[in-house]
């Protein structure tokens, strides 16, 4: 460090004191850092689908919109729900069940994938019976990014709470989550 | 010269070095150099309170506890998210608006918070826009002094000048306000003249920045909405009392026929009772405020009034009066060695312990010339000559302090290459008006 360097340090000190830390950390709280004002790459979004997902907010979809990405809508069934039903009812029942739910997961995917394609997205569609927890996580790991609504997994809850398994599966997955 | 004055002038000229230097804390230095003074009975105790401008002062720290208060709110952050929206991803817009918020802002709040404050948020601006920072650095430290030099209020060398020979507000937006509007608009043609060309950024990079400060949210600056409104409040009543200061009695006689309509109210009460007001108003902690006012600076002031004091008391800064008064013929004349002295003599030494040495003599030249056009030279002078270099003003430290803790490095040699030119030619305009008003 040169004198001239040095001098200024040395007078900046005197000058500002510790005002220019607590300035920063006044300016931290609503300024982006280096690594957030760059916008990661990202070619693939999943986004899982159940009952309790009615919609994707136009909100989310601005967001999402920020990436030129494909979306991959998944509706999930709860294979722990079917397994209980196919013990408690018989197998007719069981089976009912399971047609008017996949009736419901079609319909939402079909109607889900309308509106994202109209915002310009590319996407894919898939159903199955599984666990909303751990096939999220396993196959979050295919995709570039994760979307979960706060009410996935989460039965009718009228508050805004997130719920516990969208939580979970933010802990463990590797790639960015972005809960709508 | 005898014993006493020696000891007075070398006790001067080391602290002076010391504060150039900066080893020693310079409210340290100065307190040092008081206390000799003082200890060797060459300013005593009832000179020492003369000495001691109690004016600049209780200013100081009036304003401090303003702006203290009022950066709890998130005001100025506020300020600096709206500046760089309004500039819509244009770089030169970016420039021109810092420059001239930078300016407006220091002509009423000190210079050093001002750029504080701004600096961090055009850093942000020039990295998204993936420019070189340091136009957009040095255009707001230029703008934050010449700014500061509008007003009474807005630079150190002001209050101090207005305190000592007992100028008002007005007086100060009458005879170098104009001067200031012209300088900062020759200030932003040399820029974009020197600069301009390296400012281009292609439509999609301007898209990219403008949609990146849109994600910014001003209202989430703000920490403390009720807080903020006071604030605003609260300065826009002192900048209002700071017009009608001197004849506050006049209009408060209309009112409450008690008050004497002579009467005038000092800026430093001015200044204290927005403090109290807003402290009352807002309910801020008086302890938490209180330990942000920066103490150190106002010891920095009291200690170079003793020492300068010291000067006065032996006889000095009267011998060197009698110099100039034998050897100026005009007050034209005494303008130009003001004002030029003071520019590239605050260059070197900052530009508050030179005014403070240079208001004794001033006063002094009194006794023989009318002095009234050598203060509005020696602001002129203090204000600006803190352009010429990177120690010039307290405004450039602190910018180029933050720049280099970013890894900007801005060079002794590069700003002084660019804060010569601009203080030989803001200075020399300034010089020109002052002289055309009262030497013609």
């Amino acid at each position: 460090m040169g004198y001239s360097s040095s001098l200024i340090q040395r007078k900046f000190k005197d000058i500002v004191g510790k005002r220019y830390e607590s300035v920063l950390k006044e300016y931290s709280e609503f300024l982006l850092t280096e690594e957030e004002v760059l916008i990661p790459e990202v070619r693939s979004i999943l986004i899982p689908l159940d009952f309790f997902v009615h919609d994707i907010p136009d909100e989310a979809i601005d967001v999402l919109s920020a990436y030129d990405a494909t979306i991959s809508l998944a509706y999930i069934t709860d294979a722990g729900v079917v397994d209980l039903l196919e013990r408690a009812l018989d197998r007719e029942s069981t089976e009912e069940f399971r047609t008017k739910k996949e009736d419901y997961g079609r319909k939402l995917l079909e109607r889900t994938a309308a509106k994202l394609e109209e915002h310009g997205f590319s996407t894919q569609t898939r159903m199955f019976v599984g666990h909303k927890g751990d096939d999220v996580v396993r196959m979050a790991k295919n995709h570039d990014m994760v979307a979960l609504c706060r009410r996935y997994a989460d039965g009718e809850s009228t508050d805004a709470s997130i719920s516990p398994i969208v939580l979970r599966i933010c802990q463990r997955v590797e790639t960015p989550a972005l809960i709508y | 010269m005898d014993t006493v004055a020696l000891i007075a002038v070398a006790v001067f000229l080391f602290t002076y070095a010391l504060i150039v230097d900066e080893r020693i804390h310079r409210a340290v230095a100065a307190m040092l150099g008081a206390a000799i003074v003082v200890f060797v009975g060459i300013v005593p105790w009832e000179a020492l309170l003369e000495h001691v401008d109690f004016g600049t002062i209780f200013l100081l720290l009036g304003m401090m506890i303003i702006v203290n208060t009022a950066r709890g709110s998130g005001l100025f952050e506020y300020i600096a998210i709206r500046t760089a929206k309004l500039a819509k991803g244009s770089p030169i817009r970016v420039l021109v608006l810092f420059a001239i918020v930078t300016a407006i802002v220091s002509a009423f709040l000190d210079n050093v918070t001002t750029v504080l404050l701004l600096t961090p948020m055009l850093l942000y601006v020039a990295r998204v826009m993936e420019l070189n920072p340091v136009p957009f650095l040095v255009t707001e430290i230029f703008a934050s002094n010449v700014g500061g030099a509008a007003t009474l209020i807005g630079d150190p060398p002001n209050i101090m000048i207005a305190s000592s020979a007992g100028l008002t507000f007005n007086e100060f937006l009458i005879h170098l306000a104009p001067i200031m509007v012209v300088d900062m608009a020759i200030l932003l043609l040399m820029m974009y003249a020197i600069y301009g060309r390296s400012m281009k950024v292609s439509p999609d990079e301007r898209q990219e920045m403008v949609r990146t400060l849109k994600g910014l949210d001003e209202r989430a600056a703000i920490v403390d909405r009720s807080l903020f409104n006071k604030s605003v409040a609260v300065i826009a009543f002192v900048v209002l009392l700071f017009f009608v200061h001197d004849r506050v009695g006049e209009i408060l006689h209309v009112v409450l026929p008690f008050v004497d309509p002579a009467m005038g109210l000092e800026p430093a009460e001015v200044a204290l009772i927005g403090a109290a007001i807003l402290l009352f108003w807002s309910r801020q902690s008086p302890e938490e405020i209180f330990e942000k006012i920066e103490w150190p600076a106002l010891f920095f002031f009291g200690g170079l009034f003793v020492i300068v004091g010291a000067l006065v008391e032996t006889g000095i800064i009267s011998s060197i009066a009698q110099i100039m008064v034998e050897n100026v013929g005009s007050t034209g004349e005494a303008m130009f060695i003001v004002t030029w002295f003071a520019a590239i003599a605050s260059a070197i030494v900052d530009n508050i312990p030179l005014t403070a040495a240079m208001i004794p003599l001033i006063h002094d030249l009194g006794a023989t010339m009318d002095v009234y056009p050598l203060w509005w030279s020696l602001a002129l002078g203090a204000c600006l000559g803190g352009n010429g270099t990177a120690i010039g003003a307290s405004a450039n430290v602190v910018v180029i302090g933050i720049a280099e803790r970013d890894g900007i490095g801005i060079t002794f040699i590069d700003f002084l290459k660019v804060g010569m030119l601009v203080l030989f030619v803001t200075v020399a305009v300034g010089f020109g008006i002052l002289w055309l008003k009262f030497a013609m």
